[in-house]
Formats: C-alpha cells, structure tokens, sequence
C-alpha cells in the first residue's frame, strides 16, 4: 500500500481528474465482473474468467497509458503532431481499402504479426485533436484570417473527417463536432465558422449523393438514410430503441442491482453502444446521473485547468482532448435515449472494447499532463516572486 | 493579452454551457423514459422477455409390495440441431458434414451415414432450424453427441439443443400396466393409480420467474418469487410381482386357448383386502391381447351362477333351508310363467339335496327354491334386502378410477323392469350387473369369516425411503350374514371342488374353495343365427381351512375348447393358486417339523459324497438319523441295512480324487486343484469318471465326469 500511496503522492495534477481516471476503470471492471453469469450463459463455452482478465488488462494498460500521456510534457505532442497526422491518414486510407467491419462498415485495420485489430479512426481523432491545438495556438496572432489560419487549420480538419465519413459518419461528425468547438474556442472568425457549417452540410449531401449514384464506392448511404428516416418515423419503432428502453424503464430510480440486468442480453451490444440504457437498468436514474455527472465534473475541471493556465497550445490541447471524450459520451447517451438517430459510437471508458478505451486513456493523461504543468510553471512563478521579493 | 484570454475564455464557456444543456436533455430524456413513460415500457418488457415458467417436479416411484420398482421416471433428452447457427459457415459445415453423420450413423439406426448426410444437407438448404435428431436420447448417448464434430461447439455455436424431459419406465414390462396406469395432463387424462395418487406420485409443480436471454434461451432471475416444486412422493403399492406375473401369465394362456374376447383376474389377500394382482385382457387384433381397459373394476356383467352363494346364503340367513332338505331339480328344465329354465350341463336327476344342487350349479334348483320363497307376497324384498346386506349393491371403493356402480334392481320397481321371471333369473346371477372386483370382495368376506374388507392397491405413501403416510386396511361391514351360515357357505364352496362342477381341478398338495359360473350373456335376445355367448368365471379363495387368498377369474366369450367355467376360469385360478401356494413358503409345512421317519434302506441317500460340513448340515436340518463317523474334509454316506452312516472320502492330494457322488461344486474343487482339465457330462450327481480313481497323470490331462 506504501508504494501506491507514494505514487499518488508524487503525482501531479488535478486530482479530481486522477479520481476520475479511477473511477472509470473500477466501474467497468465492475460492470463486466457482475454481469458474468450472464456472459457464461450466452457463452456456454466461453470462459468468463478470461473476460474479466481481459478487461483488467484493458484497464490496466489505460491507466498505464494514462500515466505515460500524464509523464509526457505535453509540449512534446505539438512537435510529433505533423508526423502522427500523416500516419494517422495514411492508416485511413489503408483503412478504407483494406478494412473490415461488421455489416459492410470499414473501420478496423488487422495489425500485421500481432494481429491485433483496431478501429483506425480512434488513433485519427486524437491526431486530429492534438494537431488542431497545435495549430489554433500557433496562428493567433493571424487567428482572424480567412487565407493564413481558416484555410491552414481547417483541411486537416475536412480530410480526416472525410476519409471517415464513408464508414463511420456518427465518428466522423463527432470528430468535426470536436474540432468544430476546438476553432470556436481558438477565436477563429464567427463568419467563418458559419460558412464552414453550411459547407459541411453540403459537403456530406455530395458524400450521399455521390454514394447514391455511385454505389461501388462502398458509402453506407443506406444505412444511414434507414437510421434517419426510422428515427423520424414515429408509427415504426426501432426495436433497439425500444428495448433499450425497456432496459431503462425496468432500472426506475434506483435500478434493479448490479449483474441483473436481464435487457443487456436482449440489446444490440449492450457492452458498447447501448451500455447507458444498461447502466440505467442496473443502477437506476440516480446512476445515470452521476455517469452523466462524472463526465461533466470531467469537463469542468477542465474548463478550471483553461481559465487558469496562460499557455494557448495547453489550453488548446486539454480542452480539445476533453472535448473528445465528453462531446462522443453525450453522444452515445444520446442514442441510448433516442434523442438522436442509431449510430456505433462506444461510451468512452465504460464501453468495453481495446482500443478505444487506450486513445481515450491517452485522452485524459494529455489533459493531466497539461494540468502537470501548469501546477509547475505556478511554483515556478511563485519561487520567482520569491526571489524577485527575497 | 487579457483581452485575447478573455475572449478565449467566454467561446470556452459558451461551449461548456451548450454541453451541459445537451447533458440536461439527455437526463431529462431518460428520466421521462424510466419514469413518465416507464410502466408502458416495463410492461411491455415484462410481456415481450419475461415469463413465468412452470418448473416440473420430479415424478415419484411406484413398488410392488416387496419394494421392486413397477414405474420410475427416466431422464432422456430431445436432440436438435440448428445447421444455421452463424458460426457454421457453408465451408464448416460442408467440411465436418461427413464425419457428423458417421458418428450419428454409429449410434443411431435412423439412417447410415450416406442417408445423415443427406438429412442434415436438406436440413440446411430448407433452412430447418432445430432439426430433429433423436427423440429419445439416453443419458449416455447424451454425453456421446455432445462430443461429435460442430455439436461439441455447443448449443450457440454448434447448434447442438437437447432439451431434458422424462418418461415413465416400466422396469417390469406389461406387468400390471393398465393398474399402474398413466397421466397425460394435456388430454386431462387420469388412469389407474398414477392418475388415482396423482397428488401424492405426482408432485406440485414450481414456478420461477424466467427472462430471456435469446432465442430459445431463458434463464432464470433468481428473485423471491420462486416457488419451488415439490417431487412426487413414492408409492407402495400392494401388488405382488411374482403373483401378478403368474395371474397375467395363466389368463393369457387360457384366453389364447379358448380364443376369448378376453378376460380378467384379481387376487386379493383374504385378511385385508390387499390387492395382489388384476389383469385384464381383450382382444384388440385377430391375434393381439392387450391391456386396455380396467375390465376388473370397470366392467359391469351379470355375473351368472357365482352369484348363487348369495342366493344360498340369502335362505340360510332366513332359515328357510337345510342344505340336507331335498330339492327337485326336475331333470334340468323348469318354466316361470312363458320362459323355460335349464341346468347348464346335463343330468339325469328328478330330486337332490340343496347342498347337491349347489355344488352342480343346478340353476332349476336354485331358481325354484328362491322363487318358493321369496316369490309370492311381495317377498322379493327380502331377498334382495340380503343382497344389500351382502353389499353387491354398492361399489367396493377401490382406490382407483373408474369402479362401475353394480346394478341391483328394485323389488317391484314402477320402471317396468320387474317381471314375474325377474326373481328366479336374479337368484342365479342374472337381470342385474356387477364388476368381477365386486363378485370377488363378497366372495373375500365369506372366507374372511364374513367380515367385508375395501380392497385397496396403495399401502404406503413414502418420501425419501421413509412412510409418510400409511393405509391400514378398511373394513366396509364388521359381518355380513350370521356365523353359522358363513360356515354353511365355506362348507358349500369346499364342496364345489370336492363334489360338484370343479371336481376335475381338485389337487392333493393343498385345498381350495370356490364356485363356478357360466353365465350366457346373449339369453333372450339371441337371433336364429347368432351363436350363444357365455361368460366363464371362478370365484373362491384357497387354502380351504386358513384362507390366504381370494381370486376371482372371468374369460369373456370363450369360442373354442369349451365354455364352462370349470374348464375356461378355473384352471386360470388353479394355476395362480398352485402358484401363489408355493411361494407363500409360510403355507407350507416345515419339513423337519414332521415326525422323524425311521428310514428304510432304499430311501436313505446312498453314495452321495461331498464336503463333510455340508452333508453334515444337511441332515441335520432334515433331520435323518445317522452315525458319524467322518473326521476329514471331504465324506460320504454309505447305508448298511435300515441305518446311514458318514464315512471319510479320503482325498490323495498326489493322485486323481475319487468324485463319484459329489456335486458338481465340490468336483470340480478337486479335480482343478490337482491341475486336471475337466469336461463335464449332465448334471446332478457325478456317476462316473474318465480317469479312474488313485490314478497319476501329469497336470494339464483331461479327465471327463458324467453326471445324472
């Protein structure tokens, strides 16, 4: 016990945050523990011990990362950004050629030897996020040009988001709605924004009907047009949203017990996508709301961290990450709630699933470093008025 | 500076506060689902993926009165297979289709592989999901199919679905099955003593509280709910195996024989009423028997002459006669009013003795008597008053479903069913119906000195081995008619058998009672072309003196070899008495109980030779008198004059033995001790052997012993 109350001792940064990075891992390998009896009937001949231990390693391996991203003085992402970015589109576009998925979707890349697979646009968002900082604080002087700043930090922006699109557009538009937030923050020209907003409007009205008339192009324009009209066709329910509601009606105020959640199995990936509505069955609205609670105690903290710091890239690139995770969390729930149409979009930390639990580890260890140094450039600045004043 | 900051700062917070208003519609949203909404969401989720499940309880045992198991329920398991499950790909499947169907075809004989695969590719191609692969699969082949190629993959994966239920098995084969009966809820069908104690054998089901968990899956949630079933308790029946197998053997015999329509039997224990064994028979096919009905208990006819005991006994209790009085039995024909009467068999006789008249079943004699005096002043009341007090007018109460209510008409009923020929036709058994159980309980109260007992099957309910609840037996009336005329009446039935219609069945190793009848079933109604039908039975109880038990056996319509009773039920119930007899060793007089006999020369055992201890034993017990004079292991009997003397065989353990005189046991014993290859000839007692006596042969020779 000394040596991890040494650690945490040691550890800078908010935390609240730290708390947080806590809470998160606990709660999932909760959940996954209690709700393994149900996981060994499903799968008879799967073994549920293996499940957990897979989780814990994925959580292991988050904290591990988050602690790395944590170590890591945050200055050191903006001079690998350019580089990331490009591998980052690389494995995009590798992505759409090569890929696999379920249901037509192109999003994982089968890493070669290892054969590890991953969702290549998780690496992509934090690229994009970590790059988009870098370069909102490197042009404020000429923020509020259309030609050097709109255009410079907006392509990345569109090329990644596009390359995106055909296969996932619920991340894509995450990603842009991220981004989006990051240029709004970064004082980017209002008029701008707005124009940007309708051209991106278009610009996935071309994707449809490109994909529409092109149907070789592999574009998901179906699948989206069925979620979209279902969504709004109220005569038909959507069966999963209408067990997923089921799910959160039987939870009532304070749920039924952790583990006794009998819609999880009836749920389209009760693990991932639909995780909220299962949260909500086994713990209740008042669950719900400190999941909820959780990720806005997240985003305040952060928002604490940007009004006190005084360096750009680190506000930029806390609140970006922050964004990243808090924007698809309220997403996810979003669906959960049938407040948006159905997309595949996991719930950070609490979905189960690798890889996107380790981008958002990563996540949230940017954030923590930037809060590392801000607590010590204050000491700094306050052992320099002690000398100034000694 | 600061102006940059705080223009930063003010998009940062407007962005904060959309992101919290979003976070509020999505609680918002949530709360209106699970609570506003959440009764018409939780009830159709309750509807759609939650049910209440009944859980079947284990059905109990059934035994024979000796604890041999009649009916005990055997797991077995339906066998399904979904070829579509998404994890057997066309490839897979295509790629293991041929070693499935080899390892199928080696357990079952439904088709050879070629014809498996075949089954299991249309099957797939169709689609049938949850094709069907064994109906009644054991335990063991179970375990064996749970191991083939895709089926070890499991239910999900390798679309293997064995669903458990149970049967009822019969370890005793036909043995009494129409008494054990069955239960089949569906048809609400309740039959013999399965349906009779379905409450006790049969158990309470359970329920819990099932939601699923996908598409044929269903688990349990655990909750308070539950209500767990109760298992069947066992049942201990009365039933005695090796009489019941005797009664079904010997009524087949004579029913094949006779080529009958059918026929029954129960035997019953005199002092309690104790069912021991019923058997029923009909024809189903030209050359097929089979146990459909409960005839026994269920079949009403007129019984014909058995009923002439309670005609009989019906006079003595009156006092109207002496069974010494004369009787004209009119050379066996006699008229009321328009009908003519005949004797069934032929005589020659003008007048008899009444106890004559009974025991020839003459129904002129008897006819005429009843009518003498019960036939004129409205009297018939009377008689029938004693056939009440017989209880011939009321069910027994067996416990078991189904008993007919006899049929005892009114004296002088307004329904028309009384004429003048009524009384004497009913004094021999006809003009009304009663169930062979019914005939047989009165003929039971006779030998049991006139005390009436509820026959029963059920003797004890048990849970887990321990009685939970035990059945004393019941008495239905403490006397039906006076002492001395249940004295008169054994006395009447013994004669039947020493004297009258049975003679023929007569044995010398034990005595028995009882009473013919050979009733026509079709009288009075019959066309110029139809063939008279009768109906055979044989009422009475054995031994004669101590009775033990009582049996009443009825053939139905005999066509061949005779139609009597005497011929076609009683010796149906000779066989089951001879039978019944010996295995009731109790009956039987101990051998070492008689006298010593002063043994003759050619009766004593002579020669016989064996193991000093065991000869030794044996006469004993069987109390000879002998000289001993044995002192070694192996000895032998030698008779000089009128006494038996045990001498030494004495034994060479270098040479071949002398074992003429031995069993077989011992024999062999010693001739493989010394190493000798034996063949043996007959059985009995070794007579003669290949390799004379003090001979030396190597080990390993062959030496030949007869036996006789």
């Amino acid at each position: 016990m000394s040596a991890v109350n040494r650690i945490l001792a040691n550890l800078k940064g908010d935390k609240s945050i730290w708390m947080i990075v806590i809470v998160f891992g606990l709660f999932s390998l909760w959940s996954v523990y209690s709700s393994s009896p149900l996981i060994a009937a499903k799968e008879l001949e799967g073994n549920t011990t293996l499940f957990l231990l897979k989780q814990l390693a994925i959580v292991l391996s988050g904290w591990f990362l988050t602690f790395l991203a944590y170590y890591t003085n945050y200055k050191r992402f903006s001079q690998i950004a350019p580089a990331f970015l490009v591998v980052s589109v690389v494995l995009l576009i590798l992505t759409l050629i090569f890929g696999y998925g379920v249901h037509d979707a192109k999003r994982w890349l089968r890493i070669p030897i290892i054969g590890l697979r991953f969702q290549t646009s998780d690496l992509a968002k934090l690229a994009l996020v970590i790059y988009t900082a870098r370069a909102v604080s490197s042009k404020q002087e000429i923020i509020k040009s259309f030609k050097e700043a709109m255009i410079p930090i907006l392509a990345p922006v569109l090329l990644v988001c596009g390359l995106i699109l055909p296969h996932d557009l619920s991340t894509a538009l995450i990603l842009f709605a991220v981004c989006f937030a990051m240029m709004f923050v970064g004082r980017l020209e209002i008029k701008y924004l707005i124009a940007l907003l309708v051209l991106g409007v278009a610009l996935l009205a071309l994707v449809i009907f490109l994909g529409n008339i092109i149907p070789q192009l592999g574009v998901r324009v179906e699948t989206w047009i069925s979620r979209i009209s279902q969504f709004f066709d109220t005569s038909v329910e959507d069966y999963q949203a209408v067990r997923a509601k089921i799910a959160m009606a039987r939870g009532e105020y304070f749920g039924r017990g952790p583990g006794n959640s009998i819609m999880r199995t009836m749920l389209p990936s009760s693990f991932a996508d639909y995780i909220f509505a299962t949260i909500l069955e086994e713990y209740g609205l008042f669950g719900g709301f400190f999941v909820i609670g959780l990720y806005l105690f997240l985003l305040f903290r952060t928002v604490a961290l940007v009004t006190k710091t005084t360096k750009t890239f680190g506000a930029m690139l806390a609140i970006g990450s922050c964004l990243l995770i808090v924007i698809q969390a309220l997403a996810n729930m979003a669906i959960a709630v049938n407040l948006v149409p159905v997309g595949g979009i996991t719930l950070p930390f609490l979905s189960s699933g690798g890889t996107s639990y380790w981008f958002m580890s990563i996540a949230l260890g940017i954030i923590l470093s930037v809060s590392k140094q801000h607590e010590k450039d204050q000491q700094e600045i306050v052992s320099e008025t002690n000398t100034e004043s000694a | 500076m600061t102006t940059i900051k705080n223009e930063v700062l003010i998009r940062v917070y407007v962005v904060t506060l959309l992101l919290v208003l979003a976070a509020l519609a999505v609680f918002s949203r949530a709360f209106v689902i699970s609570i506003s909404e959440g009764k018409k969401w939780r009830d159709l989720g309750d509807q759609q993926f939650v049910k209440l499940m009944p859980i079947e309880p284990l059905r109990g045992n059934i035994f024979a009165s000796d604890g041999s198991i009649l009916a005990t329920s055997l797991p077995f398991y339906e066998i399904r297979f979904d070829p579509l499950t998404s994890n057997i790909t066309e490839s897979l499947f295509a790629q293991k289709v041929d070693s499935l169907s080899m390892c199928l075809a080696s357990i079952s004989d439904k088709f050879d592989a070629k014809g498996w695969k075949d089954y299991l590719w249309k099957a797939r191609k169709e689609p049938i999901r949850g094709v069907l692969i064994m109906e009644k699969a054991t335990q063991e082949q179970y375990e064996r199919m749970k191991m083939f190629p895709l089926f070890r993959l499991g239910k999900y994966k390798g679309g293997f679905i064995a669903s458990q239920k149970s049967f009822r098995s019969h370890p005793f084969g036909t043995l009494a099955l129409r008494t054990l009966g069955y239960v089949n809820p569906e048809d609400s069908k309740y039959v013999g003593l399965e349906g009779y104690y379905n409450n006790y054998v049969g158990g309470e089901q359970g329920e819990e509280m099932m939601h699923k968990v996908g598409r044929d899956l269903w688990l349990p949630m655990n909750d308070l709910k539950q209500v767990d079933p109760r298992n069947g308790d066992d049942l201990l029946t009365t039933l005695d195996v090796n009489i019941q197998d005797i009664t079904q053997e010997a009524l087949l015999k004579s029913i094949d024989y006779h080529n009958a329509d059918g026929g029954c039997a129960i035997v019953m224990e005199v002092k309690t009423g104790a069912i021991k064994a019923i058997s029923n028979f009909r024809r189903i096919g030209k050359d097929t028997l089979g146990e459909i009905y409960n005839d026994a208990i269920n079949k009403r006819t007129e019984p014909g002459s058995t009923l002439k005991l309670a005609s009989i006994m019906a006079m003595l209790e009156d006092d109207y006669v002496n069974l010494e009085d004369t009787v004209d039995v009119n050379y066996g024909k006699t008229r009321f009013f328009d009908r003519i009467l005949e004797d069934a068999e032929k005589h020659g006789m003008k007048l008899t003795t009444v106890r004559h008249a009974f025991e020839m079943s003459s129904n002129v004699g008897i006819s005429r008597l009843v009518q003498r005096f019960y036939g004129e002043n409205k009297k018939a009341e009377k008689f029938i008053a004693h056939l009440r007090d017989f209880n011939l007018d009321k069910k027994t109460g067996i416990d078991l479903e189904g008993e007919s209510d006899p049929e005892i008409k009114e004296a002088y009923n307004a329904k028309k069913e009384w004429s003048g020929i009524t009384l004497p036709w009913m004094s021999i058994g006809y003009e009304m119906t009663l169930t062979p159980l019914q005939v047989l309980t009165f003929y039971n109260a006779v030998a049991n000195d006139g005390m009436m007992m509820k026959p029963y099957l059920l003797s004890e309910v048990q849970r887990l081995g321990e009685p939970i609840k035990t059945f004393k037996p019941v008495v239905i009336k403490r006397r039906i008619a006076s002492k001395k005329t249940i004295t008169m009446a054994k006395s009447l039935l013994e004669g039947v058998v020493l004297n009258g219609t049975a003679k023929d069945l007569r044995t010398s190793k034990f005595s028995f009672a009882g009473k013919t009848g050979t009733a026509q079933v079709n009288y009075g109604k019959l066309g110029p072309d139809d063939k008279k039908e009768y109906q055979a039975s044989f009422a009475g109880y054995f031994p004669a003196e101590n009775p033990v038990y009582s049996c009443i056996v009825v053939v139905y319509n005999p066509k061949q070899y005779g139609f009597y009773g005497a011929i076609c039920a009683g010796p149906v119930f000779r066989e089951i008495a001879d039978k019944a007899f010996t295995l009731k060793t109790e009956l039987h007089d101990c051998i070492n109980k008689r006298e010593k006999m002063p043994m003759k020369g050619p009766m004593l055992p002579s020669g016989d030779a064996g193991m000093a201890y065991d000869i030794d034993f044996l006469l004993d017990k069987l109390n000879f008198r002998y000289y001993k004079q044995a002192k070694k292991e192996f000895a032998a009997l030698k008779v000089s004059g009128d006494s038996l003397k045990l001498t030494d065989r004495n034994i060479d353990v270098n040479a071949v033995p002398n074992v003429v005189g031995m069993r077989l046991k011992d024999a062999l014993h010693l001739l493989e001790n010394r190493g000798l290859k034996v063949g043996v000839n007959g059985y009995g007692v070794v007579r003669r052997q290949s390799i004379p006596a003090g001979a030396r042969v190597a080990a390993g020779a062959y030496i030949a012993i007869a036996l006789e």
